[in-house]
């Protein structure tokens, strides 16, 4: 219990100030944080094979992309400007927070009724092979067709 | 568990073989040295109606792969339905795509990629499989829809389209989570039997689910309040992706909520019939209002087209077979004159450049043959009788009406006679205006012609001899409603 509300507080702290601060290099390092305690979270629900890939490619490779990305972006194009938006988006998501919150709270979440898995790895390769190979197969024609329009969009020519 | 899945790997030939297509497609563009880049439409719509013909080896019969999709006759009709509409894309795109854009092979291969993404959307019968389904539809239009990449216009439509994309993706994902967390599944039929029975220990999770289910979809059909990227992608994008878009990708995200809908959430049809009226009657009214005040004939086919969408969300609210038989019909009326359409103003726009409302001034004395099958087509989108969109208009109004929604068939009546106005105005350009001095006529390619008339047969055949298609949409739905 202590790990979970610490490991939430650490994720919806660090969620919460990607969106205040204003150096946008600093809310890349909070979003990293953020997905290090989502990994965390994970791991509290016996789900490890999940919390490594999160660490491995959220907190590891996808973080390393953006802040690339930042650090190529010239100054004045970055960093979060204010805008005339801010109140109606502050109540906006005031609204949605609230009615998720109390739809999570409200709810008498349906559980699964059978035994912790011993390895979540072979169970997941297991699953992916078996009935969901087709999801499986579809996910690497998705990839297949990211790689061909980043190419071509991209390419100078 | 594993040993009763049904793995029949021969049931995916179809979609193995568009793979194979898009592969062979790509290595002609790279390889083959003399090989003339204007072929590749030609060997994409042949592969493409080569897999049609193919896939009619399974009509009237039944089969699901390990449970995540059914190829059944619902699925053969969009099988046949979404390639031959790429078909005729890549056709009227050939002449477009070698003035205008680069890298033809990725354009042709990225078409009939995205076709297996529109097909498993309409055939899965599980979330995650239709979820990474649509994702590749999407993936494919977010690339195509920037394509001509040296234009402003192209990359922010392409930009805000892939932005809100991900979004309404999120949204959509989010919702699935809900669904699976009060149903203990993802499979159509265990949905629907979690809910068969006493929904109140869990029904506002249910109801978020609903709502964020047809947040994420209705984004991808461009339904009011979610149509906000439409007329930017559709004026940014290339004309004949504007014409996909305006097909594929909004009849496939209808094929998904047919299936999602009957198959998943038809127990609880209180909770949700509300909201999906309450969304067709918003967007019939935004989409026909908003579209009297354009002067971009895309943005004014984007508009219209979200009238359209109005109609064919008011057939998911009420829905049962009758309905959805209907439905089928009109989209499929609504896409032949769609494409019939977009072939004149591709061609029109290949001749002249000319893409504004006011730019069709002449039109009838310069190419009469399209300023013709354009008139038709415009006719045809607005309902007017002997063409398709009567008939199916027609068809899909009077199922509604049954069903209880009269009020909404009402607005729906109402929207149309809009329409019919903004459309003339189209008309009256292509007719009523002279054109300038010393524009003489111009030379139509013979593909464009004979596809031109194709289409226009289409729509007069669907608006004189509907019983035909309606059947063939009869069979197609009945297993829905088993």
């Amino acid at each position: 219990m202590i790990a979970f509300w610490t490991l939430a507080a650490l994720a919806v702290t660090s969620a919460a100030m990607i969106i205040v601060v204003r150096n946008l290099l600093h809310a890349v390092l909070f979003l990293i944080l953020s997905f290090v305690g989502i990994a965390g979270l994970y791991i509290t629900m016996s789900a490890d094979f999940v919390a490594v890939a999160q660490v491995l490619i959220y907190a590891g490779a996808i973080s390393v992309l953006m802040i690339f990305a930042v650090m190529l972006t010239p100054r004045s194009d970055r960093d979060n400007a204010g805008n005339m938006l801010q109140a109606p988006a502050l109540v906006l998501s005031g609204l949605v927070i609230t009615a998720v919150s109390m739809v999570a709270v409200e709810t008498d979440w349906r559980l699964a009724d059978r035994v912790a898995f011993e390895s979540t790895a072979t169970e997941i390769g297991d699953a992916l092979v078996s009935p969901f190979v087709l999801p499986f197969e579809i996910a690497s024609v998705v990839l297949v067709v990211a790689m061909i329009g980043a190419i071509v969009l991209v390419r100078e020519d | 568990m594993s040993s009763e899945l049904n793995l029949d790997y021969s049931l995916l030939t179809p979609e193995f073989c568009l793979a194979g297509l898009a592969a062979l497609i790509l290595a002609l563009d790279l390889f083959v040295d003399d090989f003339r880049k204007s072929w590749l439409p030609y060997v994409a719509a042949a592969g493409l109606a080569a897999v049609l013909a193919l896939s009619l080896g399974w009509v009237n019969k039944e089969s699901d792969f390990a449970g995540l999709l059914s190829v059944d006759n619902y699925t053969t009709f969009f099988r046949v339905f979404f390639m031959a509409t790429a078909a005729v894309v890549a056709l009227v795109s050939a002449q477009f795509v070698q003035d205008k854009l680069r890298h033809p092979g990725e354009y042709y291969a990225l078409l009939v990629l995205s076709t297996i993404g529109a097909i498993y959307m309409a055939a899965s019968r599980e979330l995650l499989t239709a979820y990474i389904s649509l994702e590749l539809l999407s993936f494919c239009l977010f690339v195509l829809v920037s394509y001509a990449k040296h234009e402003r216009r192209s990359n922010e439509g392409g930009l805000k389209y892939m932005l809100l994309g991900a979004f309404a993706s999120a949204i959509l994902l989010y919702g699935i989570s809900m669904i699976y967390g009060t149903s203990g599944s993802t499979f159509y039929a265990d949905i629907a039997a979690a809910y068969a029975g006493d929904t109140s220990a869990f029904d506002l999770a249910l109801l978020l689910g609903l709502v964020m289910v047809l947040a994420g979809l209705g984004f991808k059909v461009a339904a009011v309040p979610f149509h906000m990227w439409t007329p930017d992608a559709y004026e940014g994008a290339p004309l004949p992706i504007t014409a996909y878009l305006s097909a594929t990708s909004k009849v496939a995200g209808f094929a998904l909520l047919l299936r999602l809908f009957s198959g998943a959430f038809m127990p609880v049809l209180d909770d949700w019939q509300w909201i999906v009226a309450a969304l067709a009657a918003m967007t019939m009214v935004l989409g026909n209002l908003v579209a009297l005040q354009q002067h971009n004939i895309k943005r004014l086919l984007a508009y219209s087209s979200i009238g359209q969408v109005g109609y064919m969300l008011m057939a998911i609210a009420a829905l049962s077979a009758a309905t959805s038989s209907a439905l089928l019909l009109h989209m499929t009326g609504y896409v032949i004159t769609n494409l019939a359409a977009f072939t004149c103003i591709i061609a029109w726009y290949n001749l002249t450049g000319r893409d504004e409302i006011s730019g069709f001034r002449g039109m009838a004395e310069r190419t009469p043959l399209l300023a013709a099958a354009l008139t038709a087509a415009l006719f045809s989108l607005s309902g007017m009788p002997l063409f398709a969109g009567f008939f199916t208009k027609f068809m899909l109004f009077q199922a509604v009406a049954d069903e209880g929604f009269l009020w909404l068939t009402v607005i729906a009546v109402v929207m149309s006679f809009v329409s019919l106005y903004y459309y003339l105005l189209v008309i009256r350009e292509i007719y009523v205006s002279k054109p300038e001095e010393g524009e003489e006529r111009l030379p139509v390619p013979a593909l464009i012609s004979g596809l031109t008339v194709a289409l226009t047969i289409g729509v007069f055949y669907v608006g004189i001899f509907p019983r035909h298609l309606l059947d063939v949409a009869e069979e197609a739905t009945k297993l829905l409603f088993a």
